[in-house]
């Protein structure tokens, strides 16, 4: 088993309400799952995802990632328990303008320490798997959408998580592009065993998960 | 229109407070410096420029030049004048001698009325009427003065003597000066309510004096020596060249050099001093002693402070503004949509800086109030608030204001007016980011010279603190000294009152004597030696005293003996007095002679060197010797005493005593005693000054640059909310990201220091040339003082950064 929610409550205070933003969330994710998080607007959905990824807190709730207790953990230890095993992948790709694709891929293994030479190989890599070795010196604004996206799925990617968290990942997309970028999702998950989750709001794109969860006002609804 | 600019230029002076609060406050720290320095410059520009035909009038003054240097004297030689009146001159139009007297007291001697040392008295003849214009209130300027025993007297000196009489009744009255000198007030003129150095109050006739005290004086026939009571105005005709007059002095000199003294590399100079640079010409003093003297360097260096907190101030401004282009592009955009013409947006942020400009005014207008009074020490007497309200001082704030405007405001109105509209309505994130060059540059330029203020400020505190800690030579502690009075040389008297000092318990040690070790008072005299075949001349400092003035000070004999005898005068020299004669072993000299005219002096000792200036002059060559004339007019004038050093606290009752045996000897003249410790540390009060003026200056310099820092930090880490954001989400930690931030920033505190260094060192090490016994500029200050900037910075940077550091991603991210 991945992780573990249990009971997963989460508010905000607003004059002087609790606004309930996650509401008695109970989750269990295998290793090697491809789940889609789905929900209209404002039903939770990229709390949820923050939440897993260890971004944002929870008020209430345990959450065991690989059988350490998330919520009982130091800051500093969680971030690198979240920068040892999770990717993240935005809706609006959120690349440094200031990095070309190369440096913007190199970026999460300076963070990790790695040395000049295997961070050299490890991006030659990755820039040959997603076929834009010819981008590399390119600055993200001289990409179209999808090939910014490519970069951000490449980046995520990058360090070798064991799970990747992808909000909305083809929200700025068209279908083509969205297509392509959920084939790669595919086949990560397939053949490298990544367990991928992923907020969508298109039934095609949830399609390719194993499993759906739906939420709506920040509660798990079944359908 | 006009009112939506200004609804505009609230709003978003009002958004982005914290910019704003920078921007005045840095303005307004600028612009009260400048205020008040330039009312400081304003007030000793403004000296006696009211004068009818004031650029006509000279003060003629004399400059010495020997092997030693140049020094120079306020006065001439009495010759002069005559000299002068007698060449048929086509070129002068009135020449004013003028002889500055010390009374001790003066007596209107119909009321018996006494008023001691009357001060600004001179003796003059009609001519200084003829140089001078004054508002005669009564009596005419041809006439007054013309006849022995007549005086003219100001209006604030005619009613102090003649208080309840008008002023027709005081005409004609009598006074008595010394009780020997009978005068009869032959006329009253108006002092000058300008700002003037001619601060004269009592104008005796010049023939007068022939008949009293002054007649050696005015007499003196001798082209040789110069009085600085002896002064001469005068004033040259309208057609008249100044040079021509230079070139007429030129040559009286040259006609009555002493050709002897020529020989040996002496001569003297006469120059014309244009009446206003009276007050700024620092190789002389003016007739009012008690005023600081303004010097033209000292304004300089205000000035240029003044400048530099100003373009620090601009600065700020122009960097935070291009800064926030970004932010603002929108509006500019849609403006230009809408049809607003570039001009017309350059007009509206200029108004926009104009706002920002006045407000920093009105509280630079408080601060500086507040500045004046902070520096009142350094601010000359006649300065105050009420200079504000002057038209020139009025309509210079109101250019200032102007120039500041346009000098911080131009630069980002043209910049943010050139922005394409299409472009910034497409993607209004990517301009405003390409301009950031000219921003480090002002960034760097800001932080060098707050460098250059912090290291000028340690090294000359370091200066000043190795001045005042620095071995003179001679003992200080616990020792003090009063003169007694010139006018009253009574042997009798003076050994009384030594004999009941040296009898009093807490007193160690007292004799009496000439000036102390270190003193600015000279005594010198033109000596040769002969040493073998050679014959050198050189200057000889003396200093008047006997053993027990030797051993009061500790000072050091390295060979032979004291002088024994008080009627033959030996002296005992110091080691310096061996290198004009390029001697090295003190042996050598005892027992020769020294010359001196007809005179000839036996060597009988070699003291060690010890200061007799400020550590500004170098050692001269100095003999020791006893008094030389003990019945005329004494050198040993001056008592001096060393106090026990335990009984610190019950010093104050011993001077106390002290003063009430000198009131029963000397009950005309006020007591003034000096500690030797004290009159040194006077030596260096212009250095203090400077010390005081350049931590306030280093003060506000850093913190102009650091409030300008600390807004850029501030846009910056806004800017980079995402980037961080992203950073952190890739895995960067707080450390990481602390680092970048600050980084940039770092840099360019790095590159001021560096460029800082050269600068400072340079400018320091000629301010030091002007000390004889100098401190190094050590590399440690500017090591610390480079750290200190950096950690300011540091500290500044850092209290933005960590938080922007440590907010969360999510929030920093959701807005896309
Ligand atoms: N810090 C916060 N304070 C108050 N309300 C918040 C806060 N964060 C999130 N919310 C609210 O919580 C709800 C869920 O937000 P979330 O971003 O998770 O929605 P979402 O399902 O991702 O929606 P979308 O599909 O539009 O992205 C929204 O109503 C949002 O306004
Ligand atoms: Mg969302």
């Amino acid at each position: 088993m991945l992780l573990q929610l249990n009971n997963i409550f989460k508010w905000v205070n607003s004059g002087g309400q609790r606004i309930f933003l996650l509401k008695d969330i109970n989750l269990q994710v295998e290793e090697g799952e491809f789940i889609s998080i789905m929900g209209p607007s404002g039903s939770g959905k990229s709390t949820l995802l923050n939440v897993i990824g260890m971004l944002d807190t929870f008020d209430e709730g345990t959450y065991d990632f690989l059988h350490e207790s998330v919520h009982s953990l130091k800051e500093k230890h969680r971030a690198n328990l979240y920068k040892e095993y999770i990717g993240f992948v935005f809706q609006s790709y959120h690349l440094l303008d200031d990095l070309t694709v190369k440096e913007n891929l190199e970026m999460p293994l300076l963070y990790k320490k790695f040395k000049g030479s295997e961070r050299k190989a490890i991006v030659a890599d990755m820039l040959d798997r997603f076929n834009i070795v010819g981008k590399k010196d390119l600055f993200p604004t001289q990409l179209s959408g999808g090939q910014q996206q490519l970069v951000g799925v490449a980046r995520a990617l990058i360090a070798n998580p064991k799970l990747i968290l992808a909000d909305e990942p083809t929200g700025n997309l068209n279908s083509q592009q969205s297509e392509e970028i959920m084939e790669l999702f595919k086949k990560l998950n397939e053949e490298d065993g990544v367990t991928i989750i992923q907020v969508t709001h298109s039934e095609q794109n949830a399609a390719y998960g194993s499993r759906i969860i739906n939420l709506l006002d920040g509660r798990k609804v079944e359908i | 229109m006009f009112k939506n600019y200004l609804k505009i230029a609230f709003r978003n002076i009002w958004k982005n407070k914290v910019f704003s609060i920078v921007n005045i406050m840095s303005l307004a720290i600028g612009l009260s410096a400048s205020f008040v320095i330039g009312v400081i410059v304003y007030y000793d520009l403004t000296f006696d420029k009211f004068h009818p035909d004031g650029e006509r009038i000279y003060r003629v003054t004399t400059e010495f030049n020997s092997p030693q240097g140049s020094s120079y004297n306020p006065g001439i030689t009495v010759p002069l004048t005559q000299a002068l009146r007698d060449q048929e001159s086509t070129l002068i139009e009135a020449i004013a001698p003028l002889f500055i007297a010390y009374p001790q007291h003066v007596k209107n001697k119909e009321s018996a009325l006494v008023f001691k040392t009357p001060k600004y008295v001179v003796y003059t003849d009609p001519s200084f009427f003829e140089v001078f214009e004054y508002q005669w209130l009564a009596g005419n300027k041809q006439k007054a003065i013309s006849e022995p025993n007549q005086v003219v007297l100001s209006e604030n000196r005619a009613k102090k003597y003649f208080p309840n009489t008008s002023l027709q009744q005081i005409i004609g009255k009598t006074i008595i000066y010394n009780d020997t000198i009978l005068t009869t007030v032959s006329g009253l003129v108006a002092n000058f309510t300008r700002r003037t150095d001619l601060v004269f109050e009592e104008f005796i006739s010049l023939k007068t004096a022939a008949t009293g005290d002054m007649t050696g004086t005015i007499k003196e026939t001798n082209w040789g020596n110069t009085n600085s009571a002896s002064q001469l105005f005068i004033k040259i005709k309208e057609n008249a060249d100044a040079k021509n007059v230079s070139l007429l002095l030129k040559n009286l000199a040259k006609e009555h050099e002493d050709k002897e003294r020529a020989a040996i590399g002496y001569s003297s100079i006469f120059h014309m001093q244009p009446l206003f640079q009276i007050h700024l010409d620092s190789n002389y003093y003016t007739f009012d002693f008690a005023e600081s003297k303004a010097s033209a360097s000292v304004l300089i260096g205000l000035g240029c402070t003044a400048l530099f907190l100003l373009l620090l101030g601009c600065i700020n401004f122009i960097n935070l503004n291009t800064s926030q282009a970004t932010q603002r592009a929108k509006e500019i955009g849609v403006r230009k949509t809408l049809g607003s013409s570039k001009r017309q947006l350059v007009i509206q942020f200029l108004g926009e800086t104009f706002l920002l400009t006045m407000a920093a005014a009105i509280i630079s207008i408080i601060l500086s109030k507040w500045l004046l009074l902070v520096f009142s020490d350094f601010i000359p007497q006649g300065v105050s608030f009420s200079l504000f309200g002057s038209p020139i001082i009025l309509i210079s704030i109101i250019i200032l204001l102007l120039v500041v405007t346009l000098l911080s405001g131009l630069y980002p109105a043209v910049i943010l007016s050139n922005y394409k509209p299409v472009k910034v309505l497409k993607n209004h994130s990517v301009i405003g980011q390409n301009k950031s060059g000219l921003r480090k540059y002002l960034t760097v330029f800001q932080f060098t010279i707050a460098q250059v203020f912090i290291i000028a400020t340690l090294l000359v505190a370091k200066q000043l603190n190795y001045m005042l800690k620095k071995d003179m030579g001679f003992k200080t502690e616990a020792i003090a000294h009063f003169r007694t009075p010139w006018q009253d040389d009574s042997a009798a008297k003076k050994t009384a009152l030594l004999r009941q000092i040296t009898a009093m318990s807490q007193v160690t040690n007292a004799t009496i004597a000439g000036n102390p070790p270190a003193s600015r008072s000279t005594h010198s005299r033109d000596i040769s030696f002969e040493n073998g075949e050679n014959l050198t001349h050189f200057n000889l400092q003396l200093l008047y005293g006997d053993s027990d003035y030797f051993n009061l000070y500790g000072l050091n004999l390295l060979k032979g003996r004291l002088p024994l005898n008080d009627t033959i005068q030996e002296y005992v020299v110091n080691k310096a007095f061996l290198k004009p004669l390029g001697l090295e072993n003190p042996e050598s000299v005892v027992g020769k002679f020294i010359k001196s005219g007809e005179e000839q002096y036996l060597i009988v000792g070699v003291m060690d060197d010890f200061n007799q200036r400020s550590l500004k002059s170098k050692i001269e060559p100095l003999a020791f010797t006893g008094d030389p004339d003990r019945t005329g007019r004494s050198q040993f004038n001056r008592i001096h005493f060393k106090l026990e050093t335990s009984a610190i606290n019950q010093w104050p009752s011993i001077i106390k005593q002290m003063e009430e045996v000198w009131q029963k000897l000397y009950p005309e003249y006020e007591f003034e005693y000096t500690f030797v410790d004290d009159s040194i540390r006077r030596f260096y009060q212009g250095e203090r000054k400077i010390s005081t003026l350049l931590n306030w200056a280093t003060g506000l310099a850093i913190v102009i640059s650091c409030l300008g820092l600390f807004a850029l930090v501030i846009y910056n880490t806004q800017r980079r909310v995402k980037e961080i954001g992203i950073r952190k989400v890739l895995g960067a930690s707080i450390t990481d990201l602390n680092i970048l931030l600050t980084k940039e920033f770092l840099m360019l505190v790095g590159v001021a220091f560096l460029i800082a260094i050269p600068i400072a060192w340079y400018g320091l090490n000629s301010w030091l040339e002007n000390f004889a016994f100098k401190t190094e500029a050590s590399w440690w200050v500017f090591v610390v003082s480079g750290f200190a900037m950096m950690l300011i910075a540091l500290v500044i940077i850092s209290m933005r950064t960590i938080g922007a550091a440590k907010v969360n991603p999510v929030k920093s991210l959701r807005s896309e």
